[in-house]
């Protein structure tokens, strides 16, 4: 302490050294869960008990969530389409808007606070209480026990949560539609079908299943190299939330702009 | 061991619940857009497709019917578009029917409408070619507008410099409005009117009252015009007018032949009236007489104081004496 460093190249390395280390480490992580995967034993039944706790669990905070999305949404919306007489647009609008993106990104982001952090720190707890060294010593695969199957359930429940709050999502931009402007349910469901297309669904199933990956793979991997000590926990679980979020932003963009190219064929 | 399993079906509850929402979806999406409707194909080659793409609707009478499968280039610059058309609609299109490109709304979506066809023309089938008419291009009306805009602006002008001049008192109309002694001999003019109508008025009044009075019986214009005896009686006199002014013709003729023979030499009466030898005759034959005359009566005087006649003389004498009065 106290004593400044020599030269300021060597920190800047160590800085960049570790970045690159830790690009190398996690992408060894995913290549190991790749490898892992395939193999059995195939746990299911720690994988429904994951799905258990990622999917159903996160419901009620997701539904609410969704909803709450979709009445904001369409309320917001209404005043910038009334300026030109265009609120009979708002189904098409807030459909494009909650199933292409709000829907995956909302329920993700949701998700990466509940569930990432929840992996994070449950792993991260079971590194420092050295029960993962105990697993390995009792010839359990704990990778294949631990992160396998959290990142399994929460790839495929991720999409089946998409889907329940698109579904409430447009429930809710529905009430405040109706509400409103009076429209009525098929109305309103016909005019939010005639604004989407099978890609617009598709690829936020696809993207949604790599937001689970992110968001499973990335607990995980950070709960599964934690420091030791309490304190590592919480970074963990910290470190997983806030890289799981990064992470999905930077691949909502990416896949707008392939579900761009793809619609522009 | 239970909870597992109460767990494991709250899951697979959860997760055929979210994929029956993606599969109604999807079926909702594909029922929309007719993705599961069997369905023929059609052709239409259009100069320009506006902006099209490829899963915008077809629509024939405001009828969603299909939608848009491919676009494609076709021959040097045209495009050709081939069109999902739901077979169940296709007994409804002729082979003569139009295509064209519309928007879905003032600034939707572009569509393809189907519109026309004769009865004749039999149905269209699985690949047929549609004729096309080009859409109104935005481009054109608003050259139009702009055209119509520098009008608009020129007329304006034209304006302006004839209010200018209707404000100035310009001109008749400027000068009608602006100057106050042409509003007062325009209102003048107006009460002169009012009271040339009213006079005309009192004219019409009298002329009725005159008219009825001449429609009285026993008014001549009224038998004249009523009358059917009087009508014949007129007409008899008139024929008689007609008879006598012949007879007048005739007799003006004859006195015209004799007023011409009065003229001329070769009788006693032209002789006496033209020829100067047989006046001077004449004159010397009256002047022999009225001398003749002379000596008959210095004969005649003698007479009365000769024998045997003065006795006859005195008894006259007598007889006018006693008759004068006394």
């Amino acid at each position: 302490m106290g004593q400044m460093p020599a030269t300021k190249g060597p920190v800047i390395s160590k800085k960049i050294d570790r970045f690159f280390i830790g690009l190398a480490s996690a992408f060894l992580f995913v290549k190991r869960f790749f490898q892992e995967v395939w193999k059995p034993p195939y746990e299911f039944k720690e994988i429904a008990r994951q799905c258990y706790e990622i999917g159903y669990r996160s419901l009620p905070l997701i539904s609410l969530t969704g909803f709450i999305v979709g009445v904001v949404f369409t309320n917001q919306s209404r005043p910038s389409l009334s300026e030109f007489g265009a609120t009979s647009w708002l189904p098409a609008l807030i459909s494009i808007a909650i199933i292409r993106a709000m829907g995956p990104l909302v329920t993700a982001l949701i998700a990466a606070g509940k569930v990432g952090s929840s992996i994070g720190a449950e792993i991260g707890s079971m590194k420092v209480t050295e029960q993962i060294d105990a697993m390995e010593v009792s010839a359990i695969n704990p990778f294949k026990y631990l992160v396998v199957t959290r990142t399994l359930a929460a790839t495929f429940m991720i999409p089946v949560l998409v889907m329940y709050t698109d579904f409430v999502a447009l429930m809710g931009a529905f009430l405040n539609v109706n509400a409103n402007e009076m429209v009525s349910l098929s109305t309103f469901f016909v005019q939010v079908f005639e604004a989407v297309s099978f890609l617009d669904i598709f690829s936020s199933i696809l993207k949604s299943l790599v937001f689970g990956f992110t968001i499973g793979i990335v607990g995980c991997y950070k709960g599964y190299n934690s420091s030791k000590g309490t304190e590592g926990v919480g970074k963990a679980a910290n470190a997983a939330v806030v890289m799981a979020m990064f992470l999905i932003f930077i691949e909502e963009l990416l896949a707008l702009q392939i579900v761009n190219a793809i619609r522009a064929l | 061991m239970r909870n597992d399993n109460k767990k494991n079906v709250i899951v697979g509850i959860f997760v055929f619940i979210g994929i029956a929402i993606l599969v109604a979806g999807v079926l909702t999406l594909g029922g929309q857009q007719k993705k599961f409707v069997k369905s023929i194909r059609l052709k239409a080659v259009f100069d320009d497709v506006a902006g099209l793409q490829p899963g915008n609707n077809v629509w024939f009478s405001g009828v969603k019917i299909g939608n848009v499968r491919r676009i494609n280039f076709y021959g040097d610059s045209q495009v050709e578009i081939e069109m999902n058309i739901e077979s169940k609609t296709k007994e409804f299109i002729r082979k003569d029917s139009k295509a064209t490109i519309s928007s879905d709304g003032l600034i939707g979506n572009k569509i393809i409408v189907l519109y026309g066809g004769t009865s004749a023309a039999g149905v269209i089938e699985d690949g047929d070619r549609l004729m096309t008419e080009m859409p109104l291009d935005t481009e054109q009306m608003m050259v139009t507008l702009q055209e119509n805009n520098q009008n608009l602006v020129s007329i304006t002008n034209d304006l302006k410099t004839l209010t200018g001049k209707i404000a100035a008192g310009e001109g008749i109309i400027g000068s009608t409005l602006m100057d106050t002694t042409i509003a007062e001999s325009f209102k003048t003019m107006l009460l002169n009117f009012e009271s040339s109508s009213r006079t005309a008025n009192q004219m019409l009044v009298e002329l009725n009252r005159f008219s009825k009075e001449l429609n009285k019986e026993g008014n001549l214009i009224h038998d004249l015009t009523t009358d059917d005896a009087l009508y014949v009686g007129l007409k008899e006199t008139m024929a008689s007018f007609q008879s006598t002014a012949g007879q007048l013709e005739r007799m003006t003729e004859s006195l015209n032949a004799i007023t011409e023979k009065l003229q001329q030499s070769d009788n006693t009466a032209g002789l006496l009236l033209n020829d100067e030898e047989t006046a001077a005759t004449m004159k010397s034959l009256v002047n022999k007489l009225d001398e003749s005359a002379t000596s008959l009566n210095a004969g005649l005087d003698a007479l009365e104081y000769t024998w045997p006649f003065r006795r006859g003389f005195k008894r006259k004498a007598k007889a006018e004496e006693a008759a004068s009065p006394k």
